[in-house]
């Protein structure tokens, strides 16, 4: 059904009548960037007609039937042009998570800031960089990572960024390389005169037997309303372990578009966690492509949807070979009138024997006007396979609440400890301490304060 | 029509030579009965449907509503996101009406005698059905009801059991009043096609606070080469009442695909309670997948009394192609919706089947058990949808989808969807997709069961959840009809 889904993320008319003007046509730079490999503007020049063509997905297009596009359209918004004046550290000093002694590369709306990042001293065999200079320095060095696993199985906002790509961080790994410090992708996002769309490009690449940890935030500075749609690329090669946290934090009148794409070679391990906080209105797409046997992947999500708020996030799961092991974890609390969506797909291929699959989704509602849609599927080819998936939605037992209350503790702090009672599993996930206090700081806070 | 007849006699004379040496052993209700039917030549258009209206001598109304749903059905389009392949259907090369010769029947000494023989090869002799077990059966032949048991004491409880087209005639302020109310003719293609081309079916009244004294059943019966079936249910419960409804269906083996179209509509009023079953084994083409009914059933059961209770069973073992969602809108408050489903797909049939639970009332509550076995090239995916609307306070839902694969060159998929708009709710949904252990295998061979016993009895086990809701001659039934279809299925 997948390729049916992707099929039908395409509108079921494509706006032939109009050929001047697509919907996401603006959030492209008016002028091709110059002196580019040819390897890119031919990709760039395939995503630019992807773009133009493919329009809008509907709401009757499978990927996007809960998640409204109206109100991302309607913000007008288009590419980042002109740099905010240069930010100092002090500026950014309190988005920085107190304790957390990382390599850190600093992306400004969209661009990398130099001066904001730390990748001094990084150890041997690890390389992170901007990928503008990365490009300018070695136009050939990324042919065949770059734009290659993010391929014709994104949707068009992918593709979006695919020709609307500027910069973003390279992060490169020998083979054999064990980083012991995380490495820290902080993206920071400042409000322009107008409403601005960066769409920056990561790509990660693990050799054979690397090991490295990845911290991907997003920040910002103020409420300002701008759009992210970012794209992830990683390359895992033979035995290489990435673990991968994703911690979610934009601007409450923000947009924010992001696709981890996940090619994993024999043997590798990879271990994201995401969590979603931020943003008025955002969609995570996580999708994963097995390239050898006895690859593990294992994706956690929590997410918190207030009021007036959307959460969406797609996991698309393909086991295309025998003896791979995914494990999808996701957990959501939504209250006010906020609303999540979950969508899940394992894909068991054919010949995938002894593939090993779980999913499951638990919610928590903890308003009237809160909602929740989630879709997990499995799509199963393959008869010697252990696949499951596993979906909540529920309230706070009112026993429990009664229970704290009656211990004297407000109701406010009450549920916080609930709450996060629930989400300690995901958050306990994150392996790191001080990455760990911050995550529950903000949501402890938000739970408490949220008004019901 | 005399010319007409012979024509028919002689096609139907062609497809027995044609089809006679093709049935094989696998499919035990394939043959084609040789009886000469008055059918209708393919094609649709408002003639056509002005003609079926006609020759049922239905009221003015019945053709309006017929020809404003046959209106509407043309702008709509076939359902597309069902994960089933086939070739398009050309609509115009069925034929929208077939009837046996002989409709007026005072006895069943005057039912036609092969007919009778069509039914004791599938099992329900007539003739015993009246000392049966208190089993009421409208068998239905291709379109047309031929003979109706039980009618008397029925009757004296009051209960209404019969055609539709002679409900219409009889007891048209009810038709009219309930007649798509629950399922409306533009709820979909097929159900737009139905409305505008029903030509027979069932329709069942319980009055208020009467429990219907026998399970009622109906035989549908695919005959005639080229016919669509189109049958149109309608069940309604009144107050405090409480029916259960028995549906079994065969088809004879033959190489044409053959479209079925139903439309079933329950309502339960207060405190009342519909049980329907099915069991369905039509026939579902050959190893290759030539042939098989395309079975696109709308099934809908309208909870709208409080405290009301809809129930369905069924068991799909038939069909080429299965696109059938049997739901419950959960509108009264504390009404129950149940949906267990056995389904077995092998060769190359396609299953695209569920259910759907629109929890709208307060406390309502609904539960969901759905099997699938998938062997060899079968194709079988779960599709629901649960949803529980912002003022369903206390609503609860679980549901239950497990997959069985046997061989590894079938498919199994679950689609389930689920919105939830009610900090009260409270929602549970697991799946899980296996094959039959090698352990569970060796244990049952190591008493000295043979491999394929031991896999009827696994499959057995496996669906038993849901045979425990058929009434008992079904649940029997189903459980030969199981073991007869893993046949050569394993190993």
């Amino acid at each position: 059904m997948n390729a049916q889904a992707l099929e039908s993320d395409r509108p079921a008319k494509v706006a032939a009548s109009e050929p001047d003007q697509g919907p996401f046509d603006a959030w492209l730079p008016a002028t091709a960037p110059n002196a580019e490999p040819a390897w890119l503007a031919l990709a760039r020049a395939a995503a630019t007609e992807r773009v133009h063509s493919q329009g809008a997905p509907t709401g009757k297009s499978e990927g996007w039937r809960y998640t409204g596009l109206r109100a991302l359209l309607e913000q007008g918004f288009t590419p980042v042009d002109a740099q905010p004046a240069a930010l100092l550290p002090e500026d950014v000093d309190h988005l920085l998570v107190p304790g957390l002694d990382s390599h850190r590369i600093v992306i400004v709306n969209g661009r990398f800031a130099p001066q904001l990042s730390s990748l001094a001293g990084l150890p041997k065999g690890l390389r992170i960089g901007s990928l503008r200079i990365a490009l300018a320095e070695d136009p050939d060095a990324l042919t065949d990572d770059l734009t290659r696993v993010a391929g014709d199985g994104a949707h068009v906002l992918a593709a979006s960024n695919t020709a609307g790509m500027d910069d973003g961080m390279v992060l490169l790994a020998a083979p054999g390389a064990l980083v012991e410090k995380p490495v820290e992708l902080l993206h920071i996002s400042v409000g322009m005169d107008e409403p601005r769309v960066a769409q920056p490009r990561h790509l990660v690449k693990l050799g054979d037997g690397a090991q490295v940890t990845l911290i991907e935030r997003w920040a910002s500075l103020g409420d300002a309303l701008y759009c992210n749609n970012a794209v992830l690329e990683i390359g895992l090669g033979r035995d290489a372990v990435l673990a991968h946290r994703r911690v979610q934090l934009e601007s409450p009148s923000a947009f924010h578009i992001s696709g981890v794409y996940l090619g994993q070679g024999a043997g590798s391990r990879y271990n994201g966690i995401n969590i979603g906080l931020g943003g008025r209105w955002s969609r995570t797409d996580l999708v994963m492509r097995f390239a050898g046997e006895h690859a593990e992947c294992d994706l956690g999500g929590l997410y918190l949807a207030g009021d007036g708020q959307l959460v969406d996030y797609h996991l698309d799961v393909r086991h295309g070979l025998p003896h791979c092991t995914s494990r999808e974890s996701f957990k959501g609390i939504i209250h006010g009138r906020g609303k999540a969506v979950f969508d899940g797909l394992v894909y068991v291929a054919k010949d995938a024997q002894q593939t090993d699959a779980a999913m499951s989704n638990r919610n928590l509602l903890l308003s009237q006007s809160a909602e929740v849609d989630t879709k997990p599927q499995l799509e199963i080819y393959a008869d010697d396979v252990k696949c499951s998936h596993g979906t909540t939605v529920g309230q706070i037992e009112p026993e429990m609440l009664f229970y704290l209350r009656s211990r004297g503790i407000r109701e406010g702090l009450a549920r916080r400890m609930l709450c996060l009672g629930f989400a300690g599993e995901i958050i306990d996930a994150l392996g790191n301490d001080a990455l760990a206090a911050h995550v529950t700081e903000v949501v402890g806070a938000r739970l408490e304060a949220a008004p019901l | 029509m005399p010319e007409q007849r012979s024509g028919i006699s002689r096609k139907s004379a062609e497809a027995e030579a044609e089809y006679g040496n093709l049935v094989r052993s696998e499919y035990e209700h394939g043959f084609v009965t040789n009886i000469a039917s008055d059918t209708l030549p393919p094609g649709l258009d408002e003639s056509v449907i002005e003609t079926i209206s006609q020759r049922k001598d239905e009221p003015l109304w019945m053709l309006d509503w017929r020809l404003a749903a046959y209106r509407k059905w043309l702008k709509m389009s076939t359902p597309q996101w069902a994960a089933v392949h086939y070739p398009p259907i050309d609509y115009q090369a069925i034929s929208y009406f077939s009837a046996p010769k002989k409709t007026e029947l005072k006895s069943l000494d005057e039912v036609d005698p092969v007919l009778l023989e069509t039914y004791e090869k599938l099992g329900i002799p007539i003739e015993e059905q009246k000392a049966l077990a208190g089993v009421a059966v409208d068998a239905v032949f291709d379109s047309v009801s031929v003979a109706t048991t039980f009618r008397e004491k029925l009757a004296e409880a009051g209960v209404i059991f019969c055609a539709i087209s002679e409900a219409v005639q009889q007891y048209p302020e009810l038709v009219r009043r309930y007649l798509g109310s629950v399922v409306p003719p533009t709820d979909n293609f097929y159900a737009g096609l139905n409305s505008a081309v029903f030509t027979d079916g069932t329709f069942v009244y319980v009055p208020k606070n009467t429990r219907c004294p026998m399970e009622l059943s109906t035989y549908f019966r695919i005959n005639e080469a080229k016919t669509g079936q189109f049958e149109r249910t309608l069940i309604i419960a009144e107050e405090g009442s409480y029916v259960s409804y028995l549906e079994g269906c065969t088809a004879p083996q033959r190489d044409e695909n053959q479209l079925h179209a139903a439309v079933v509509e329950l309502i339960a009023m207060d405190n009342a309670e519909i049980k329907y079953s099915t069991v369905q084994n039509w026939y579902p083409g050959d190893e290759e997948g030539r042939g098989g009914i395309y079975n696109f059933v709308t099934k809908r059961g309208d909870c709208r009394g409080a405290g009301s209770k809809i129930s369905w069973t069924q068991v799909e073992t038939g069909s080429a192609i299965t696109w059938k969602y049997p739901s419950c809108i959960l509108r009264g408050d504390n009404s129950v919706g149940e949906f267990y489903s056995v389904a077995v797909t092998k060769g190359r049939q396609q299953a695209d089947t569920g259910t759907k639970m629109i929890h709208l009332g307060k406390n309502t509550s609904s539960t969901i058990v759905s099997k699938g076995i998938s062997a060899q090239h079968g194709i079988q995916s779960y599709r629901g949808l649960v949803r529980i609307a912002g003022k369903a306070q206390g609503a609860r839902n679980h549901t239950q989808c497990d997959s069985l694969l046997i061989g590894d060159r079938c498919a199994a998929n679950t689609f389930p969807y689920i919105e939830v708009k009610n900090p009260t709710a409270k929602m549970e949904h697991e799946a899980t997709t296996s094959k039959i252990s090698d352990d569970q295998l060796f244990y049952c061979r190591s008493r000295g069961l043979s491999e394929e016993d031991a896999v009827s009895m696994i499959v057995n086990g496996f669906c038993k959840e849901v045979f425990n809701e058929l009434p008992m001659e079904f649940a029997v039934e189903a459980q030969k009809l199981l073991s007869i279809s893993l046949e050569g299925a394993v190993g």
